[in-house]
C-alpha cells in the first residue's frame, strides 16, 4: 500500500503542500467518510464471528476464537463444488446477456427517431423492475406451465410435447437467465440513458460531414462515450460475482431442479440462516468477498492497461 | 502520507471498537408508574390485516387491574422470516420478553442460554394450564428435559380430507373408489372422458402441490398422503415399534413411488403439480381443472373459499371419501401430529423479574375476560353472543370480529384459542351458499374429515432435522426420481439410498429413533 | 476527450436533435433506423406482456375461469375493483404508505448528501490519498459480512425501532458511489481548473460548476436510492420492531405471503377479492410513487447537457 501511494505522488514532489492546497476537499469528505467508517468497516469488525463460536451472551468481542471451522464446514459441504459451478454460472450468465440487453436497449431509445415509440419504451422499460419475483412467478408461471402455460400452448399446436420449463433441468438456466433480463433490462439501462445523454452530439455532426453512416457512429461514437460508464459496471458487477440472485432463484427453484439451481446463498439461507450459524453464514460472505476483490483487481488491471480512464483506480 | 494512514487507521479503529462491543443494557422490572412493560412478540392470526390499534381496551385493563405495561410487536407473516428475525434479535442478546417461537430455532436458542426454562411457572396459571398445557403440549416445548416455553394448541388436528368431485363420477357412471387400482380407473376416466362435458380435454384426475417439511411431511408431501398412505408409508417418520425410522426405508415407499410415477406417466396427475403454489393450486381447483384432490376443511368449504367454485360450478360437488387402500388393504387420510404455537420467555426477562408478570398475562388470557377480548373483541362492539352462547358477527359489520375494521381487535386470538366447541362453531358457522343454495358447513366437513382413518405420528413435530445437505439430498432425489430425470428402477432406488446413507442420512435416522425412544413418542 | 472538447469549443449553439436531420440519410442510415424501431417495437411487447398481465390480473373478478392468456383479454366491464377497494381499505395500508414516503424522503436526502461529496472527492484527480480513498469505498461493497454484524451495529448505536434504521445502513451505496464518480470525470477538467484559478473554493466548485452538469446522473441515482428504500423490506422486518412503523414492503410481504401462512383461512382481511388480484394490485399500488417520479426525472435526461454547459 504504501510503496504504491509514494508512485502516484511522484510528480507532484511536495505532498504536503499538495495536502494543504486540497484541505477543503478533505474537509468535503468528512462526514461521508466518518459515516463510511461506522456503516461500513464496523459491520466488517464484527465480522470476526467467522473465525468464532458466535454466543450472544459473550458478544462478538467475548465469543471464543475457532479458527477457520467456518470455512471449513463450507469448503467440505456436500455440494460445495456444485454450489459454486452454479452460482458462478448465473453470475457470468446475467453479465453476458443481460449487460448487452440493457445497452443495446439504451442505444435503442437514444436512437429512436419516433417520439411517441420513444416516450413510451423508456417510461414503460423500468416498470417490470418493481414487480417481486413473487409475481414474476405468476407470470413465468402462466406463460411456461406444462398444461396451461401459453409457450407450452403454442408448441402442442406445432405438434410438439410439452415442456416443463420451471422444472426440467435443461430448461431452468435460460427461466432464469432469461427472466432476469426480462425484469431488469428497463432498469439496467437507465444508467446507459443517463450516460448517452452527456455525448457531444457536435461529434456526431462532424462524423456526418466526413460520411459516416448510422452503424458507423454507434460504432465508433456513441459506444466509444460510453465505454467508461460500461465499464466499470461491469467491473462492479465482477466484484459481487458470487452473488447470482438470492430472491429470484429463491422464488423459482424447487427440488428437481436443485442440481442447477442451488447457488451459494440460497444454501446459506437454508444452512446458516435458518439454523443460527452465522458464524458459517458470515464466514461465507467474507468468502465471496476474497473472490470479488481478486477479480476486480485482476480485472482492474487489465481494463487499465486496455483503456485508460474507466478503471475503478 | 504515512501520516494520514496512520490517522485513518486510528479513526477507523476507534469507531469499529466503540460501535462494536455488544452486550445490551438490561431493563429494570419495574417502571416509574409501578407498572412492569412486557414486550411480546406474536404471530398475528390475520397477518395481511393491520396491527392491534392503540385504543384496544385490552392495554388499559392490563395496565390498571394488573399493573403490565404490554408492547405487542407483530412477527413477520412468513415462517422463514419469522425465524429470521427471532435469530438475529438472539444474536443481539435482545429478545423479547415473551415471543413465538418455532422449535428448531428455539433449540438453538436453549444452546445459546437465551431462553428460561418455563417448569415452574406452570403452577402459576392452572386456568391456563387446564385449558392449553396438556402432557403432549409439555413435550412439544421439552428439550434435554426442561420445558422452555409454552405450547399452545395449533390448528385442530386432522383437518383434511379426501375429496373428489361427485358430479363428475356421477356424469361417468363411476362409483367412489375404494382402492388403488379403482383409483386409478377413476383418475384415467377423470382425465380422458371429458367429466365436466365442456367438449374440451382439460380436466385431470388428482391435482397436489409440493407441501413438504423435514419432520411431519416429508416429501413429496402431505398432498399424496392418501396414496403414500395406502402403502403404509404417509409421513416422514414411522413411530410404530417394528418400523421406527425414516419411511423412506420401508419397501412399501419404493412401491408408493411408484405407484406416483405410474400417475404421472398416465397424465392423471395435472402436471402443473411440482411447480403450483398453495395459491396456485387452490386457484385450480375452484376452476375445475381436477377431480380428486387432498384440502383442508376450511380452505375447502367456508364461505369466501366455496364461493367461487359455487359460482363456477353451481351443479359441482365435493364430497369426502374414505382414503383408497393399498395392496396390503392399509389406507389413511395421512399422518397427523398436534399443532403447537410455542411461546417462549427469554433468560433476560426472568433474570430481570418478569416472569410472574408474564404467567399473570397469560392467566389473564385465558379467563373469561381476556379470552373473549382476545377472541372476538368486545360484546357488543365486535360480537354478540347467540342463544348456544357462541359468539356471532350478527348484524354488527365491518366492527364485527369477521369484519374489516374489526378482525385486527382479534389478531391475538391463536394465543387464547384452544379449539374448544364454542370456538369452533363461531369460526364455522353454517351458510347457505350464493349461487346453488347448498347448506354448507366447514365445521361439518372438519368433523367427517376427523371420522376418516389417520396415521398418529404424534411428535413428529420434536423430531430431530437434519443439515440442510442431506435434507436437499432426500427431496431432489425423490423428485428427480418422481419427474422421470432419473428412472425409477430397483437399482437406482438402492444406489440413492446407499448415498443417502453416506451423506448424513443414516446418522439423522439414528437419531430419530434415538430421540423417539428416549421421549416415549413410539407406539 | 480532448478533441471532444476542442470541437465544442467552436460550436455555439446546438439542437439536440440536429445530427439526424442535415445530411441526407443513406441506404444504411434507413436500415438503422428500421432495426431500431423494429428493435423497440419488440422490446415494447415484450416488457407489456408481464405489465398487463399483472394490471388484468389485479382487476380479475372472484368469479374467473379460464386461463392466465384469457384473462389477459378480459374485458374492461367485466373488470372488478374489489381488489383496490380492500387494499385501500386495509385499515394498516395508509400507515404503512406514510411510514414508507417518510422513509423514502428522508433516505434519498441523507444519500445524496453524502453520496455527492463523496463522489465528488473520489473525482478530484490531483488529490493525494485518492487511491487508498477508492480502496477504503470498494472493500464494503465486495465484503457483504451479512444480516448479523449489521444487525449489531444498528443495535448498538441505538438506531432500532427508528425508521431511519431502514435507510442509513443504506445511505452510501458504494455502486451509486463509483458510478457517479464516473460521471463527475466525465466532467472537462478544464472546467473546474479554471474556476479553482478563479479562486473558487471546492464546495463552490461542485455546487456552481459540477453539478448543474450532473442533472441527470444525480436524478438517476436519486432513482436508485429511492428505489432501494422504497423497496427495503429486510431492513425494516430487522429493525422495525413497532407495528405502527411498519413500511410498506412488510405489509406487501405479508400480503403476498398470506395464503401460505394464515390457518385461518376461513377469515381474510381483503373479503371477496381473490388473493392473486390482490396480490397484482398491492404491487402496482406500492410502485406508484416511483410510477410518479420517473416522469420528471426523464426530463432531466436530455442530449448535449454537457455542450451548452461549456459554452454558457
Amino acid at each position: 500500500m504504501q510503496r504504491k501511494d509514494a508512485a502516484i505522488t511522484v510528480p507532484k514532489p511536495n505532498l504536503k503542500r499538495e495536502i494543504v492546497r486540497h484541505k477543503d476537499v478533505y474537509l468535503l469528505l468528512l462526514i461521508p467518510f466518518v459515516f463510511y467508517i461506522v456503516f461500513k468497516y464496523v459491520p466488517i469488525f464484527n465480522a470476526q464471528i467467522a473465525f468464532k463460536d458466535f454466543r450472544a451472551r459473550d458478544g462478538v468481542i467475548g465469543s471464543a476464537w475457532i479458527g477457520f471451522q467456518n470455512f471449513q464446514d463450507f469448503f467440505n459441504s456436500f455440494y460445495f463444488w456444485e454450489l459454486l459451478r452454479n452460482t458462478l454460472f448465473y453470475s457470468f450468465g446475467k453479465i453476458i446477456i443481460s449487460l448487452p440487453v440493457s445497452i443495446i436497449l439504451s442505444i435503442a431509445i437514444y436512437e429512436c427517431t419516433h417520439y411517441a415509440l420513444r416516450k413510451t419504451v423508456q417510461t414503460l422499460a423500468y416498470l417490470p423492475h418493481f414487480l417481486s419475483w413473487v409475481i414474476m412467478y405468476g407470470v413465468l408461471f402462466a406463460l411456461l406451465s406444462p398444461s396451461s402455460g401459453i409457450l407450452n400452448d403454442i408448441i402442442k399446436l406445432f405438434g410438439g410435447t410439452p415442456i416443463d420449463f420451471l422444472s426440467s433441468v435443461k430448461a431452468f438456466p435460460w427461466v432464469v437467465l432469461l427472466s432476469d433480463a426480462w425484469k431488469e433490462m428497463g432498469w439496467s439501462a437507465i444508467i446507459f440513458i443517463a450516460a448517452l445523454m452527456n455525448i457531444d452530439v457536435s461529434l456526431f455532426e462532424a462524423a456526418m460531414v466526413e460520411g459516416a453512416n448510422s452503424w458507423q457512429r454507434v460504432r465508433y461514437i456513441t459506444l466509444p462515450s460510453i465505454k467508461p460508464v460500461i465499464v466499470t459496471v461491469l467491473l462492479l458487477k465482477i466484484g459481487t460475482i458470487l452473488d447470482a440472485g438470492f430472491n429470484q432463484m429463491y422464488m423459482l427453484y424447487s427440488p428437481q431442479v436443485y442440481s442447477v439451481a442451488d447457488i451459494i446463498d440460497t444454501w446459506v439461507y437454508r444452512q446458516g440462516l435458518l439454523n443460527f450459524q452465522f458464524g458459517l453464514a458470515t464466514a461465507v460472505g467474507l468468502f465471496k468477498g476474497i473472490i470479488g476483490m481478486l477479480l476486480v483487481l485482476v480485472s482492474n488491471r487489465l481494463v487499465s492497461k486496455f483503456s485508460e480512464g474507466s478503471s475503478l483506480f | 502520507m504515512k501520516r494520514l494512514l496512520s490517522l485513518l487507521l486510528v479513526a477507523l479503529m476507534a469507531c469499529t471498537v466503540v460501535f462494536a462491543a455488544g452486550g445490551s443494557e438490561k431493563t429494570t422490572a419495574v417502571n416509574a408508574d409501578g407498572t412492569v412493560t412486557i414486550n411480546l412478540w406474536y404471530g398475528a392470526a390475520i397477518t395481511e390485516a393491520g396491527p392491534i390499534p392503540d385504543d384496544w381496551v385490552g392495554y388499559d385493563i392490563l395496565r390498571e387491574e394488573h399493573g403490565i405495561d404490554l408492547h405487542l410487536s407483530v412477527l413477520p407473516s412468513n415462517e422463514s422470516d419469522q425465524d429470521v428475525r427471532i435469530q438475529a434479535a438472539a444474536a443481539g442478546n435482545s429478545l423479547p420478553d415473551l415471543f413465538m417461537v418455532s422449535r428448531p430455532v428455539l433449540t438453538r436458542l436453549v444452546d445459546q442460554g437465551l431462553v428460561a426454562p418455563v417448569d415452574d411457572y406452570y403452577a402459576l396459571m392452572p386456568n391456563r394450564t387446564a385449558q392449553q398445557y396438556d402432557a403432549d403440549s409439555i413435550a412439544m416445548s421439552t428439550i434435554d428435559g426442561h420445558s422452555y416455553g409454552f405450547a399452545s394448541p395449533g390448528s385442530v388436528a386432522k383437518n383434511e380430507g379426501l375429496l373428489i368431485r361427485k358430479d363428475w363420477l356421477d356424469n361417468l357412471g363411476l362409483e367412489v373408489p375404494t382402492n388403488l387400482d379403482e383409483l386409478m380407473e377413476v383418475m384415467i376416466a377423470f382425465t380422458y372422458d371429458d367429466p365436466d362435458g365442456n367438449g374440451k380435454d382439460d380436466t385431470y384426475g388428482y391435482g397436489a402441490y409440493i407441501e413438504s417439511d423435514a419432520t411431519l411431511k416429508g416429501y413429496p408431501g402431505a398432498r399424496l398422503f392418501p396414496i403414500l398412505g395406502a402403502f403404509g408409508v404417509d409421513g416422514l417418520w414411522c413411530l410404530e415399534e417394528e418400523n421406527l425410522g425414516l419411511n423412506v426405508y420401508k419397501p412399501e415407499f419404493y412401491d408408493a413411488m411408484v405407484y406416483i410415477r405410474q400417475m404421472c406417466e398416465e397424465g392423471v396427475m395435472d402436471p402443473n403439480w411440482l411447480t403450483y403454489k398453495k395459491d396456485d393450486f387452490r386457484a385450480a381447483w375452484k376452476q375445475g381443472r381436477f377431480g380428486i384432490m387432498k384440502e383442508q376443511n376450511a380452505a375447502y368449504a367456508a364461505e369466501a373459499n366455496y364461493a367461487p367454485f359455487d359460482a363456477n360450478f353451481p351443479d359441482g360437488e365435493w364430497i369426502i371419501v374414505d382414503p383408497p387402500k393399498g395392496p396390503e388393504g392399509l389406507a389413511s387420510v395421512g399422518a397427523y401430529d398436534q399443532n403447537y404455537r410455542i411461546y417462549a420467555m427469554s433468560q433476560d426477562a426472568v433474570d430481570a423479574g418478569k416472569a410472574e408478570k408474564i404467567c399473570e398475562l397469560l392467566e389473564w388470557m385465558s379467563s373469561d375476560e381476556g379470552y373473549f377480548l382476545c377472541g372476538w373483541g368486545q360484546e357488543g362492539v365486535n360480537y354478540v353472543l347467540d342463544e348456544n352462547g357462541v359468539p356471532v358477527a350478527g348484524d354488527l359489520g365491518d366492527n364485527a370480529f369477521s369484519g374489516t375494521q374489526g378482525q385486527v381487535y382479534t389478531q391475538l386470538r391463536n394465543m387464547v384459542f384452544y379449539n374448544s366447541d364454542t370456538e369452533l362453531a363461531s369460526r364455522y358457522p353454517t351458510y347457505t351458499t350464493a349461487t346453488s343454495g347448498k347448506t354448507m358447513s366447514a365445521l361439518t366437513a372438519l368433523r367427517e374429515m376427523q371420522s376418516k382413518y389417520w396415521t398418529a405420528a404424534i411428535g413428529s413435530g420434536q423430531m430431530p432435522t437434519p443439515n440442510a445437505d442431506v435434507q436437499r439430498y432426500y427431496e431432489q432425489s425423490l423428485a428427480e426420481f418422481l419427474s422421470g430425470q432419473r428412472a425409477l428402477t430397483p437399482e437406482n432406488w438402492q444406489a440413492f439410498l446407499d448415498q443417502f446413507n453416506a451423506i448424513g442420512g443414516a446418522d439423522w435416522n439414528a437419531q430419530g429413533v434415538a430421540y423417539a425412544q428416549e421421549n416415549g413418542l413410539v407406539r | 476527450m480532448a478533441e471532444a472538447t476542442a470541437k465544442k469549443k467552436e460550436r455555439v449553439h446546438l439542437k439536440p436533435k440536429m445530427h439526424n436531420s442535415t445530411v441526407r440519410p443513406t441506404r444504411a442510415d434507413k436500415v438503422f433506423q428500421i432495426v431500431v424501431d423494429v428493435f423497440m417495437v419488440l422490446m415494447l411487447i415484450i416488457i407489456l406482456i408481464p405489465l398487463w398481465s399483472t394490471v388484468t390480473l389485479s382487476f380479475r373478478p372472484n368469479t374467473y375461469i379460464g386461463t392466465y392468456l384469457e384473462g389477459m383479454f378480459l374485458a374492461p366491464w367485466d373488470w372488478s375493483f374489489d381488489a383496490y377497494k380492500a387494499l385501500l381499505g386495509n385499515n394498516g395500508f395508509l400507515m404503512a404508505f406514510t411510514n414508507s414516503l417518510k422513509i423514502l424522503v428522508g433516505g434519498v436526502f441523507c444519500a445524496l448528501i453524502l453520496t455527492i461529496p463523496l463522489a465528488y472527492v473520489m473525482s478530484v484527480k490531483s488529490l493525494p490519498g485518492r487511491k487508498i480513498l477508492t480502496t477504503i469505498v470498494l472493500i464494503p461493497y465486495v465484503f457483504d459480512v451479512g444480516m448479523i454484524p449489521a444487525y449489531l451495529l444498528v443495535q448498538n448505536i441505538g438506531l432500532m425501532d427508528h425508521l431511519a434504521a431502514v435507510f442509513l445502513p443504506g445511505a452510501i451505496s458504494t455502486y451509486n458511489v463509483i458510478i457517479m464518480r464516473q460521471f463527475f470525470d466525465g466532467i472537462p477538467a478544464e472546467l473546474k481548473e479554471s474556476a479553482r484559478i478563479d479562486g473558487c473554493s471546492e464546495v463552490q466548485i461542485l455546487m456552481r460548476i459540477v453539478m448543474p452538469l450532473s442533472k441527470a446522473i444525480v436524478m438517476t441515482i436519486g432513482l436508485y436510492y429511492g428505489v432501494s428504500f422504497w423497496n427495503n423490506f429486510f431492513n425494516a422486518m430487522l429493525y422495525i420492531q413497532d407495528s405502527n412503523l411498519n413500511p410498506l414492503p412488510i405489509l406487501l410481504r405479508n400480503i403476498l405471503m398470506a395464503a401460505g401462512m394464515n390457518e385461518y383461512v376461513e377469515v381474510s382481511a381483503f373479503g371477496n377479492a381473490p388473493i392473486e388480484a390482490i396480490k397484482a394490485a398491492s404491487v402496482f399500488m406500492s410502485a406508484i410513487p416511483m410510477v410518479i417520479a420517473y416522469p420528471f426525472i426523464q426530463k432531466y435526461f436530455t442530449k448535449g447537457t454537457m455542450v451548452g454547459a461549456v459554452k454558457g
